[in-house]
């Protein structure tokens, strides 16, 4: 079996809010040939399969998993959809190259939220059709019952999550690959619009459109095609009970059990000391305090003072979505942990530019599918 | 960066959608459940033998450890508010004229999501909540057979 399993190239379109301009296709065609630059690989000849991450519904199409191969150069080649995040997609990548099946394997994951008319009523569909669709309720309010009970079980207060969204933003500031780069203040957030009490509306990350495209490649083929390559030390995934009537609604015990697959394969005992930076979940403010901590980070309950410390800015101990975030840069839907490895990858490459951390060595990058899901996964990545 | 140049003057979107139209077996556990709801105006849940936990509402298997289950048991109307939110837009995400209050009721190790009747500032974690029923002849054997939940007084 091939141990060790490398991203050689990266590609992105977007992000941005609309793309009125490009269809879905022509966004993720950009991705790919940015990606196939970067990575000196030709994927008529040189790819040996292709994973995408695509969810029907968002797609707008039935059976959207038919409609991948041709904007990635997979004509006539092994094609497989995950639906799942990113990062689900990734793991399996990581999986086929594993195997030794696979020599270099593509994984491409997009969101073209903006033409998206009904997202709202498409997330509500997720809901369980006879316990809880039929009260016709917007599924925001998963977030809004899942933070009133984390801040009460773990002491955290709202300005710690309003904290959150004006680190990330801030942050983003620094990212051209965002949309929502802005110079706020905690009071500022907190003013801001509820949406499901205590969840505001600035809490929450809204969608943009984008493409992400990599290209993994085995130990051997990495080092002839590039001198930086970007290892894949670990990669885990978990899901708790879809049932909201008996998951936990403070806690993230999947996100905990996702994060020991990936350390264990990584051989990380101490994630806070051994690990340099991360891209994380924040979907909802408070998610990134809650991820923090069912990541091992820090204990339950102490991610909030911690921030509020400056420990996860951009020049603290452990920067923290350093990119911006969700928050920052829009919420990519299904190419979201994707989007969070990109992150990862430049940063850990040194090409992350006006956000550049110095000396990183060592990325955690984490993905959650949204509400109403408990699905979890998590990478460590390395140069 | 583009690779594709657009034309402005282009036609740029079709516009399509599919009405989706679907029926959801509830299933022995579901069905005995709404059944006894819409009957006695009961909540039931479902024990597990193997591990102990309670199920609410009732359903045909354990989770936890795979075990069939077997034993049902009334759970009452009173439960214990474990989280709240106040909701301000619609299922489709326009803005509600009334906000809707929303709770997690915990029975047993399960519970009921559903709207909660009471003033936002009067509610508590952990306070008790008491289901409130349609009359008999309207129940139909559906979740919406619980108008929701206030405060026991």
């Amino acid at each position: 079996m091939n141990e060790r399993v490398a991203i050689v190239g990266v590609g992105w379109a977007g992000f941005r809010p609309k793309t009125p301009d490009l269809s879905y296709k022509e966004m993720i065609y950009q991705a790919a040939v940015r990606a196939y630059h970067d990575a000196k690989v030709d994927p008529r000849t040189d790819v040996d399969s292709f994973v995408t991450v695509a969810e029907d519904f968002h797609e707008g199409t039935s059976i959207a998993d038919e409609y991948t191969p041709d904007q990635l150069g997979a004509v006539m080649k092994p094609m497989q959809t995950i639906t799942g995040d990113g990062l689900h997609g990734l793991a399996t990548a990581v999986m086929l190259v594993r195997t030794g099946l696979c020599r270099i394997v593509v994984v491409e994951g997009h969101s073209k939220a903006s033409n998206i008319l009904t997202l709202d009523s498409i997330t509500a569909y997720a809901q369980d059709p006879v316990l809880n669709r039929p009260l016709r309720l917007n599924t925001h309010m998963v977030a809004g019952l899942e933070m009133n009970r984390y801040l009460h079980e773990s002491g955290t207060d709202e300005e710690a999550c309003a904290a959150v969204v004006v680190k990330n933003r801030r942050n983003a500031l620094r990212n051209p690959l965002t949309s929502f780069g802005a110079d706020l203040t905690l009071d500022e957030v907190l003013a801001g619009p509820p949406l499901a009490w205590p969840l505001g509306v600035h809490q929450t990350a809204r969608p943009v459109d984008g493409a992400v495209v990599m290209v993994l490649a085995n130990e051997q083929v990495a080092r002839s095609l590039t001198d930086r390559p970007i290892w894949i030390a670990g990669i885990g995934w978990c899901n708790d009970t879809p049932s909201l009537e008996s998951r936990s609604w403070a806690t993230l015990p999947y996100l905990e059990q996702a994060a020991h697959m990936a350390y264990r394969q990584a051989g990380i005992r101490t994630p806070f000391e051994e690990i340099d930076f991360a891209e994380i979940d924040d979907t909802y403010a408070y998610k990134e305090l809650q991820s923090i901590e069912a990541l091992g980070l820090c204990g339950f309950g102490e991610a909030g003072a911690l921030l509020k410390e400056g420990v996860f800015d951009l020049d603290g101990a452990f920067p923290v979505n350093a990119s911006g975030g969700s928050l920052g840069a829009g919420h990519l839907l299904d190419a979201t942990g994707l989007h969070r490895a990109l992150e990862a990858v430049l940063q850990l490459r040194g090409e992350a530019g006006a956000h550049q951390l110095e000396d990183v060595q060592v990325a955690l990058v984490q993905s959650w599918r949204g509400v109403p899901t408990t699905s979890g996964a998590v990478a460590v990545l390395t140069n | 960066m583009s690779l594709l140049q657009p034309d402005p003057q282009a036609p740029s979107v079709w516009r399509d959608n599919l009405p989706v139209t679907s029926r959801y077996t509830y299933g022995l556990a579901g069905e005995r459940f709404f059944r006894i709801l819409k009957d006695e105006g009961k909540i039931i849940g479902s024990i597990c033998a193997a591990c102990g936990a309670t199920y609410v509402p009732a359903r045909a298997f354990c989770e936890r450890c795979m075990a069939e289950l077997t034993e049902w048991t009334d759970v009452g109307l009173v439960g214990e508010l474990h989280t709240f939110t106040v909701l301000f837009v619609d299922m489709e995400g326009r803005p509600l004229d009334e906000p809707e209050l929303v709770g997690f009721v915990r029975f047993g190790d399960g519970g009921i999501l559903h709207k909660l009747d009471a003033d936002p500032d009067d509610l508590q974690i952990g306070m008790k909540m008491e289901a409130v029923l349609k009359p008999k002849a309207e129940r139909i054997g559906a979740i919406t057979d619980i108008l929701g939940f206030r405060p026991v007084t």
